[in-house]
């Protein structure tokens, strides 16, 4: 082998790793977005919208990796966004009564796991289904919030702590504290999914229940762990919002499910289970965000917005689509 | 069906009859004696021991079984329904009137209209007294509805509902109960940033979900105060869906683009106090009085005036919600116990409230929110 052929080797793998990513499509089209609208809108690329962007795109981000989670080990999680409601006004009333924050805290992630590990159980251990069990928790969740506050917004929880918790305070620069907090997140997931036995667990129990049964995975353990993680998550998201909006009205969690869904399925992750990806989570968060963001700065009507954000959504599934298309038939190529 | 949006401002607040104005010039506490729909429950002012034992003869042991329906639970709705039942306590204490009350609200957003329909049927087939609804439901579905309640002997009543912009003959309610969201709460709105800017400036928009019949009576109002001072400008707008987390980030979506705007417009006082938060984390100024970014909403929050005291919410338009609770029960117990006919539009006044006059309709607002006797609680 000349060193020539090495090198041409090497940059082909990297050339393959790339096309073959499974969102190698999204991330081509929102780089062909991003670049549009630098080109036709002058305050898109600027360090403000960006930071914006980035901020505006955190309470998804949480919500969309735990959702990831669940999607990868075959489940679906609608409770998400009742559970970062009812975790959020945990976290805002228990500080409001003089509670220490980081107890409230405490409290608050522990509710959303115990939320997390009841949908589990519903599901494992009284086989209801994933979708049942868990929209039967959001309509719970949404109740508990308006029977706690009588449909008032929670108040008087707001410190000079939380502001940088809710990121409307910057730690240096524009760094603020749940951008730090999602990558830490996220790094952590993504080694857990990727380099743990439960990781795998998770993946295989999402591609087969049964073989991951006979070849003695606890498939109900891997099951009610994803939806505590997804619980975990979602408080994480819960108290941040709280930080972020100031006040807690009790419907702030009101379609936040179909949002993390999106992003997590944007991002790969497959609602037929075993497929999906930390970073994916993060793409998908992203596409939604962005959307939103150049809807407000083109200006497009109101009633147009939902048209476009289904279109964005479709679109986003199609071009990772297409990607995996193209790296089979390549992977094909190769082989023969 | 004619549409009703198109009448002139002027000939349609005449034709209204807005029966309380006088009486509520004179400060919230006026909107808690008035009389408006009845003459004969003399209220507060002409209140006599003969006049409350003669209602008292009429009404003793009465019980009147009230459905209440906001489209949705939140601070606005909260407040209105606290005024509804500091009136009933007082009706009860001077009348004898026993009351039953029952409030429902649809699971979901303003959109949830299904939860609404099924929520007044249901009460139509337990046959309540009177039926009090306010929803972002279809105009022709919710007659229907009311038609059939109608027929069964209930009284539908609506409170807060923009009945403005639908012709009054097709309306099948005893009663409207609310405001003009045209002229009451946009036109407000449009005029107080044009005259606070001087009639010249830059402004955003934050409007509610498209479709909203609030959003189209709002919008008709501002666009004609904008009409009447062509130096404001529009030069953004977007969806804050009525919430703050989504007004709050198309608030910092539009100040990125626009970050020398002179005010921010949310329709409702959620989407302004989102704008307001928006403000601060772009590093902008709140208006002082000479400059910074005016902001103002519309509902009348006691979490809006803390912010108006705080120097973070310019300013909003009070839509009168406590008068609507107290004066929903006057004309239930008008209609229902005493048997008497009422106009059916009631506009209740309404108000821009700024820091020159926040601390009486927060006082007014506490009042309500501060009721002896809560209803329907178990």
């Amino acid at each position: 082998m000349t060193p020539n052929s090495a090198v041409d080797n090497s940059s082909n793998s990297l050339r393959n790793r790339v096309l073959q990513d499974p969102s190698f499509g999204i991330v081509s089209l929102l780089i062909t977005v991003i670049i549009a609208m630098t080109i036709l809108e002058p305050s898109f690329a600027t360090s403000g919208n960006v930071t914006n962007i980035i901020n505006a795109m955190m309470t998804v981000s949480f919500l969309a990796i735990g959702m990831t989670v669940v999607l990868i080990a075959g489940g679906l999680d609608l409770s998400v966004g009742s559970t970062m409601a009812v975790t959020a006004g945990v976290a805002g009333k228990f500080i409001a009564y003089g509670m220490p924050m980081g107890v409230a805290f405490m409290w608050s992630l522990a509710i959303g796991v115990g939320i997390g590990l009841i949908n589990g159980l519903l599901i494992t251990k009284l086989g209801i289904p994933d979708f049942i069990a868990t929209l039967a928790m959001l309509g719970i969740g949404q109740g508990v919030i308006l029977f706690w506050t009588q449909g008032v917004p929670i108040l008087g929880y707001m410190n000079d702590a939380y502001y940088y918790i809710g990121g409307l305070e910057k730690i240096v620069g524009p760094i603020s504290v749940p951008m730090i907090v999602v990558v830490v997140i996220s790094v952590v997931m993504a080694i857990v999914l990727k380099r743990t036995k439960f990781g795998l667990e998770l993946y295989a129990v999402g591609s087969s229940p049964i073989s991951a049964r006979n070849a003695g995975v606890n498939t109900h353990a891997i099951k009610i762990s994803a939806y505590a993680i997804s619980g975990l998550f979602a408080a994480v998201a819960g108290i941040h919002i709280a930080g972020r909006t100031t006040t807690i009205p009790p419907l702030i969690g009101k379609g936040y499910e179909i949002s993390a869904i999106a992003a997590a399925v944007i991002g790969g992750a497959s609602l037929l289970g075993g497929k999906g990806r930390i970073i994916g989570a993060l793409i998908g968060a992203l596409t939604l965000t962005l959307t939103r963001n150049i809807i407000n700065l083109i200006g497009i009507e109101s009633s147009w917005q939902a048209i476009v954000t289904g279109s964005v959504l479709i679109a986003a599934v199609l071009a990772n689509r297409a990607s995996a298309g193209f790296s089979r038939k390549r992977l094909r190529r190769m082989n023969t | 069906m004619k549409d009703n949006v198109g009448m002139e401002r002027n000939t349609d607040i005449s034709r209204r009859s807005i029966l309380r104005t006088s009486a509520l010039v004179g400060a919230g506490i006026g909107a808690a004696q008035l009389l408006g729909t009845s003459s004969a429950v003399a209220l507060g002012g002409t209140q006599n021991a003969s006049l409350d034992k003669a209602i008292k003869d009429i009404v003793k042991g009465r019980t009147i079984k009230v459905g209440f329906t906001p489209p949705v639970l939140s601070e606005n709705f909260t407040q209105i329904e606290s005024a509804a039942w500091r009136k009933m306590d007082e009706f009860q204490k001077r009348f004898g009137v026993k009351w039953v009350w029952e409030r429902q609200a649809p699971v979901g957003d303003f959109n949830a209209v299904q939860g609404t329909l099924g929520i007044v049927q249901s009460w139509i087939s337990r046959r309540f007294d009177a039926i009090a609804v306010c929803t972002g439901a279809n105009f022709a579905t919710v007659q229907d509805l009311y038609k059939t309640a109608n027929s069964k002997g209930l009284k539908v009543f609506q409170f807060n509902q923009p009945a403005e912009l639908y012709p009054e003959n097709e309306l099948e309610t005893v009663s409207n109960i609310g405001y003009d969201n045209r002229w009451q709460s946009g036109y407000l709105a449009g005029t107080y940033l044009a005259k606070t800017l001087g009639g010249k400036g830059k402004i955003l928009q934050l409007w509610g979900p498209s479709g909203s019949d609030w959003t189209r009576g709002r919008r008709i109002g501002f666009d004609k105060a904008l009409k009447e001072n062509p130096g404001i400008k529009v030069v953004g707008e977007a969806d804050g869906g009525y919430v703050r987390d989504k007004g709050f980030t198309a608030a910092q979506d539009l100040l990125t683009k626009y970050p020398d705007v002179n005010a921010i417009y949310g329709e409702n006082e959620e989407m302004a106090l989102g704008a307001s938060q928006a403000i601060d984390a772009a590093g902008l100024k709140h208006w002082n009085g000479k400059t910074g970014i005016v902001t103002i909403g519309a509902d009348g929050l006691i979490s809006g005036f803390k912010k108006i005291a705080e120097g973070k919410l310019t300013a909003t338009v009070d839509i009168g919600g406590i008068d609507q609770g107290q004066n929903l029960i006057e004309t239930i117990f008008a209609t229902v116990a005493l048997g008497q006919t009422v106009t059916q539009i009631i506009n209740n006044p309404t108000q821009v409230v700024d820091k020159t006059n926040y601390r009486w309709h927060q006082a007014y607002a506490q009042w309500a929110l501060d009721t002896p006797r809560k209803y329907g609680k178990k």
